[in-house]
């Protein structure tokens, strides 16, 4: 709770440090000229309020869920961030998921053939994944895949033809399944993939490298050098005993990797117009939207924290001697 | 140790499955219930929307969705804006343009069926009067709306106001069937709450109806039935859908995702070839320089002959090449198209400029060139514009650091009037010319360059003549003479009007940019 509070605190006070008059950048030219339409717009918003009795008011509000209303759509910020959260979520546990397979793939490989070609061909490229500008290769994949090979759908979480699923988890396709429409299912799916392989190119090269080091760490230890001896296969060995040794350190930085996907989906939401929690930050920060802002900044927040519990949780179940201790 | 790899085999066949169902989703789909027919039209554009509601609505997109819902009692035909036709009514005005009659021509229905009436035209007027805090509220300041009989209304304003029949075609004020918006909360008094009912279904007798509106991702319009207009719309459904990036609209039409796209800029539209079109014009944005004549705010700036300096300093068609298709140079602050329009604009003539900046005592100082970096106007970068501009004065001797910040963060400079030296630009909030009369001594834009009416008495006249103007043919005359008054002696340098792109498909036609609302949906057709 202080942590969140702290979050709170930072958030709106940088917020009001920044220059500039959310109201002429809200309402534009034309209505901040008129002053019944910019006395009406501070009294709904309390924008007359001093601004420690705004950030109270705010806290009081937020002990009620309420994160107040988008200076830039009009509509509670919880209503807006309940329709963008799921969205980022969406890809952001889709790149995690292949990052990690794929690069648990390649780290490990890399690993057993130590200083051979494979192993330079692996860490070439993941020095390539962590060196691409994350914008220039959503657009390049995009025109690539969508409108030169047509192997990939256009932009957006669905094709216009489709209408979106009845909203249980926000999650499109989740959502489609629990409600049983194939179609919708893999339409949405489909539409992942693209900014999922995207937004994972960095993320692998990141944990390749890491999960290279760490396998090389444990392949001589002892009890791996145990397992071989008591004749069990190498993909036992592999799977039950050097991964499941160099999960620690993996789980530590895959922990990060999420949160740093987080502020990657701005650009990626942009090129495939996703309208996920990045699209809504870059607009709440153009508008100078406050609330907005703030509401992000919470998330943002809250996301880390609960990342840093499961990731502490995750220690004591791989490794009985964290709990003990 | 099966559970992991059962996991992951179901993953991988879950990206195999994703990765091989991909293709152009322009394609109609079927199955389930949930893909629609053929006759679908998808337009994207970079949203800036709030509502569906026409009486709060006031953003480009907005104004899209709400013409394409609701019809208005005054109309324009294509990219046209200088001459206001009949929408749902013609008028008649008296003598002084301080009363307009408007008459119904009836045949018009709602969407549910019943007749568009006087009191529905009353009624939303009265609750966009009513709605102090709804951004259209300003367009009907000083006016008096009253119901004659069942097909005539009156508007009344103390002084002149021939701007009204031009302001009365903004989308904003778009007629909402009455009967149905108040019984969903409607009301004149201010305490409307109709804003939540208008932005699920909508109550108009527009060419659409609204199906499935989104803030953040897209909007969806089918046909309406009941519609009786002449604007008979050439797709069964319409999907305007949220593409913040001009570089994904690009590629989503070109690959076949979408058939129109509202955002191109100059060079993106250069990369159409074969199978597209584009609808290239003038917008009505003005892009220019704001030389502030406050002595504590700017300094050297003030000096009249500073700003004479500057002007005859640039060379406009080199400018105009930073634009792309479709900008002109702006001939005045008023831009092509609007009444009083200057036919030419300033020239370069370096010498002019080395003696009007002898003789404003001009030292060789740094002046510093604020502007926002961060917002193109019709596909036109302020950064490389402020470089030119930059270069271009230093050969005439007048040296500039160049002083970018945000918009968000500049504005407030700007509208304080604080800056002395920058590039700012300007957009219609109608489409009448009495919109840049602000820019005159004394009023909004002009104190934003420390422009007071003492320091040019002359044209504060030349404004308050053409603003109270009541006869049509006079007041052009009378806009030239402001127009080319404050070319010749303002503070501001009038550089490029961007261009504005409409790029579709050859599969569709009918496009026209309209600075009010950007394109009429129900004008774009299938082609033949």
């Amino acid at each position: 709770m202080l942590l969140l509070l702290g979050v709170t605190l930072v958030t709106f006070t940088l917020t009001n440090l920044v220059p500039g008059d959310p109201i002429a950048a809200a309402l534009g030219e034309g209505a901040a000229a008129n002053p019944a339409t910019v006395q009406a717009y501070v009294e709904r918003y309390g924008l007359d309020d001093p601004l420690p009795v705004q950030y109270l008011t705010y806290l009081g509000n937020l002990a009620h869920g309420d994160l107040g209303r988008s200076l830039a759509t009009g509509r509670p910020v919880a209503s807006d961030l309940a329709t963008a959260v799921p969205a980022t979520i969406e890809i952001a546990v889709c790149a995690v998921v292949v990052s990690l397979l794929v690069a648990t793939a390649l780290g490990t490989v890399a690993a057993h053939r130590r200083n051979l070609v494979t192993d330079q061909v692996v860490r070439v490229v993941s020095l390539i994944g962590l060196s691409l500008p994350t914008f220039w290769l959503a657009l390049v994949a995009y025109d690539l895949f969508f409108r030169r090979l047509g192997i990939a759908p256009g932009s957006g979480r669905l094709s216009p033809s489709l209408t979106p699923p009845p909203t249980i988890t926000g999650l499109y396709t989740v959502d489609f399944m629990l409600d049983g429409d194939s179609v919708g299912f893999v339409d949405a799916a489909a539409h992942l993939a693209l900014p999922v392989g995207v937004l994972s190119l960095f993320t692998i090269g990141l944990l390749t490298r890491f999960i290279r080091t760490s396998v090389l760490e444990v392949l001589d230890s002892e009890y791996v050098r145990a397992a071989r001896a008591k004749g069990l296969g190498p993909g036992r060995v592999v799977v039950g005993y050097v991964l499941r040794g160099a999960s620690l350190p993996i789980l530590t930085v895959v922990g990060i990797a999420f949160g740093s996907l987080l502020s990657g989906t701005v650009l990626v939401e942009s090129v495939f117009a996703w309208p996920g929690l990045g699209t809504y930050a870059y607009q709440a920060a153009s508008n100078l939207d406050l609330p907005g802002i703030m509401g992000v900044g919470l998330v943002v927040g809250v996301i880390y924290l609960v990342l840093n519990l499961i990731v502490d949780v995750l220690y004591g179940v791989l490794d009985p001697r964290v709990r003990l201790a | 140790m099966r559970s992991p790899r059962l996991l992951a085999l179901a993953l991988g066949a879950a990206l195999a499955l994703s990765a091989c169902s991909g293709g152009n989703s322009a394609q109609p789909q079927g199955g389930e219930g949930t893909a629609t027919s053929g006759g679908s039209l998808v337009v994207d554009t970079a949203f800036s929307l709030e509502t569906a509601d026409p009486g709060n609505t006031y953003d480009p997109t907005g104004n899209t969705i709400a013409k394409a819902l609701y019809e208005t009692l005054v109309d324009f035909k294509g990219s046209d804006v200088s001459t206001p036709v009949p929408g749902l009514a013609s008028w008649t005005q008296n003598a002084d343009a301080t009363q307009f009659t408007f008459t119904l021509e009836g045949g018009h229905t709602f969407s549910d069926g019943s007749p568009v009436e006087a009191s529905d035209v009353v009624f939303t007027m009265q609750r966009v009067q009513g709605m102090k805090e709804a951004k259209p509220n300003f367009l009907l300041n000083g006016i008096t709306v009253e119901q004659v009989d069942d097909t005539t209304v009156r508007f009344t304003s103390a002084t002149p106001s021939l701007q009204l029949p031009a302001i009365l075609a903004n989308p904003a004020l778009g007629i909402v069937n009455a009967d149905v918006v108040k019984e969903h909360g409607g009301t004149t008094d201010g305490s409307d709450t109709a804003k939540a009912y208008l932005d699920t279904a909508s109550a108009g007798s527009g060419p659409f109806v609204l199906d499935a509106f989104d803030v953040t991702s897209q909007v969806v319009l089918k046909r309406n039935p009941k519609y009786e207009g002449d604007e008979a719309p050439g797709y069964d459904r319409v999907v305007v859908r949220n593409t913040s990036e001009s570089a994904t609209q690009l590629i989503n039409l070109q690959g076949g995702d979408s058939q129109v796209a509202l955002d191109l800029n100059g060079d993106q539209v250069t990369q159409l070839k074969d199978g597209f079109t584009v609808a290239s014009v003038p917008s009505a944005s003005t892009i220019f320089l704001l030389v502030n004549q406050d002595p504590a705010v700017g300094g050297i700036t003030a000096n009249a002959q500073f700003a004479a300096a500057v002007r005859s300093a640039l060379d406009y068609s080199s400018l105009l090449e930073l634009a792309g298709a479709g900008a002109v140079q702006a001939t005045g602050v008023i831009p092509p198209g609007f009444t009083g329009a200057l036919p030419t604009g300033a020239t370069q003539d370096l010498a002019a400029s080395k003696a009007a900046l002898a003789a404003s005592g001009y030292d060789g100082s740094t002046i510093r060139l604020q502007y926002p970096n961060d917002y193109p106007v019709g596909g036109v970068e302020f950064t490389p514009l402020a470089e030119r501009v930059q270069s271009q004065l230093k050969a005439a001797g007048i040296n500039v650091e160049l002083a970018p910040a945000p918009i968000a963060t500049e504005l407030d400079a700007y509208v304080a009037g604080k800056e002395g030296f920058s590039m700012w630009f300007w957009g219609p909030d109608y489409a009448d010319s009495a919109n840049f009369l602000p820019f005159g001594p004394g009023l909004k834009v002009g104190l934003r360059a420390g422009w007071t009416v003492e320091a040019a008495p002359q044209i504060a006249q030349l404004a308050t003549t053409a603003g109270s103007a009541t006869d049509p043919a006079a007041r052009e005359g009378d806009f030239a003479a402001f127009a080319q008054a404050l070319q010749e002696q303002g503070p501001f340098v009038p550089l490029i009007v961007p261009g504005s792109n409409i790029a579709t498909a050859n599969t569709v036609t009918g496009a026209a940019y309209n600075s009010v609302w950007t394109v009429d949906l129900a004008e774009l057709k299938p082609t033949a």
